[in-house]
């Protein structure tokens, strides 16, 4: 979507026109689903969040100033939503600590590096992502979206482009750490 | 302790941002650990590449602007009901300040008198009209009769053009 149709469409949206933001929902809530059901697991708290976000969004358009793209700015709020609900008691599961360097750096290869490609082990690695801590989570599912870029990432985050990448190496890590060790 | 400089680059490597350069590429190819830690982190960057993006449901725009529509309406529900308390609010402390002020200046007192006087005159009036009371009664049914029969007869009129 270019930069003038983009404009366009908020513009018509903060006339309060709605045909405009179904259209702002139809051209977003693929990604924005895809981006919330890879971090949260549960298909309908999954949607529940994706329309928290454009309530959020319908709510924040008044105040885009535009100075972002407005996909930027939508994944900042996806990534809130995600980080908030992530902090609700019942949405604790066991993560792995951030800080557990030694762990990710040194990464032991196993007999099970030779069984990627299945559906049990697709299964493990859903279950790994849902043990990571959930700002590694977001960005392992926001990366592997199509058209998603680091730069793309950055911005949403506030993150310098290096700590992004930085960060993605270091989910990578420990989820092979996960798929060879305890989810084995 | 060159294990621990390529196993660190194996994620770039992996993800294509990275190439190897001499001395990690010469490692890479002797060390069998470094080289399984690359190939297990490429199965991974795969296998992440093929993960199927979750799509939303068919009912998912009509549900979403549904919420937005009720969260909109409860908004304005809101406003209202702080607008009404305001104007309440500010007619309550009109009402005081008009109060305050007549009471401070006297005003108040001959407010009272005024009243008063206002219903001995009306009083007085109603006295007087009382014995022709009748007179303006039947004054006002020949009046509304006439106003009746004029009402049917144009009617009849539009009801024959």
């Amino acid at each position: 979507m270019d930069a003038v149709n983009e404009r366009e469409l908020v513009e018509r949206c903060r006339s309060g026109d709605e045909g405009a933001f179904q259209e702002l929902i139809e051209r977003y809530k693929d990604l924005v689903f895809a981006l919330i059901a890879r971090t949260v697991q549960d298909r309908a708290r999954a949607e529940d969040l994706a329309q928290e976000v454009f309530l959020r969004i319908h709510r924040g358009l008044p105040y885009f100033r535009g100075e972002a793209r407005l996909s930027t700015w939508i994944y900042r709020i996806v990534a809130n939503v995600c980080v908030h609900d992530q902090t609700r008691p019942s949405a604790q599961a066991p993560t792995v600590s951030l800080d557990d360097e030694k762990a990710g750096a040194r990464v032991a290869p196993s007999v099970a590096d030779r069984q990627f490609g299945d559906l049990e082990l697709r299964d493990r690695l859903e279950k790994a992502i849902a043990r990571l801590p959930p700002n590694y989570r977001l960005l392992i599912a926001a990366h592997y979206l199509d058209g998603v870029l680091y730069e793309d990432l950055a911005e949403a985050l506030g993150l310098p482009l290096g700590t992004v990448k930085t960060q993605l190496y270091r989910a990578k890590q420990q989820l092979r750490r996960l798929l060879e060790t305890e989810l084995k | 302790m060159f294990c621990d400089e390529a196993l660190n680059a194996v994620e770039p490597i992996a993800a294509g941002d990275v190439t190897p350069d001499g001395r990690i590429a010469d490692h890479l190819a002797t060390c069998p650990n470094c080289a399984a830690a690359l190939d297990s982190a490429r199965r991974l960057e795969r296998m992440l590449q093929a993960r199927p993006a979750p799509r939303p449901g068919p009912q998912f725009t009509s549900r979403t602007l549904a919420r937005v529509r009720r969260a909109r309406w409860r908004n304005e529900q809101v406003l209202d009901v702080g607008f009404n308390f305001a104007i309440g609010a500010i007619v309550l402390a009109v009402v005081a300040a008009v109060w305050t002020v007549l009471n401070r200046s006297g005003l108040a007192a001959v407010g009272g008198d005024t009243v008063n006087l206002f219903g001995t005159g009306m009083m007085t009036m109603f006295r007087r009209i009382a014995p022709s009371l009748p007179l303006y009664g039947a004054a006002s049914a020949v009046l509304a009769s006439a106003l009746v029969l004029w009402w049917w007869a144009e009617r009849g009129a539009t009801l024959s053009d």
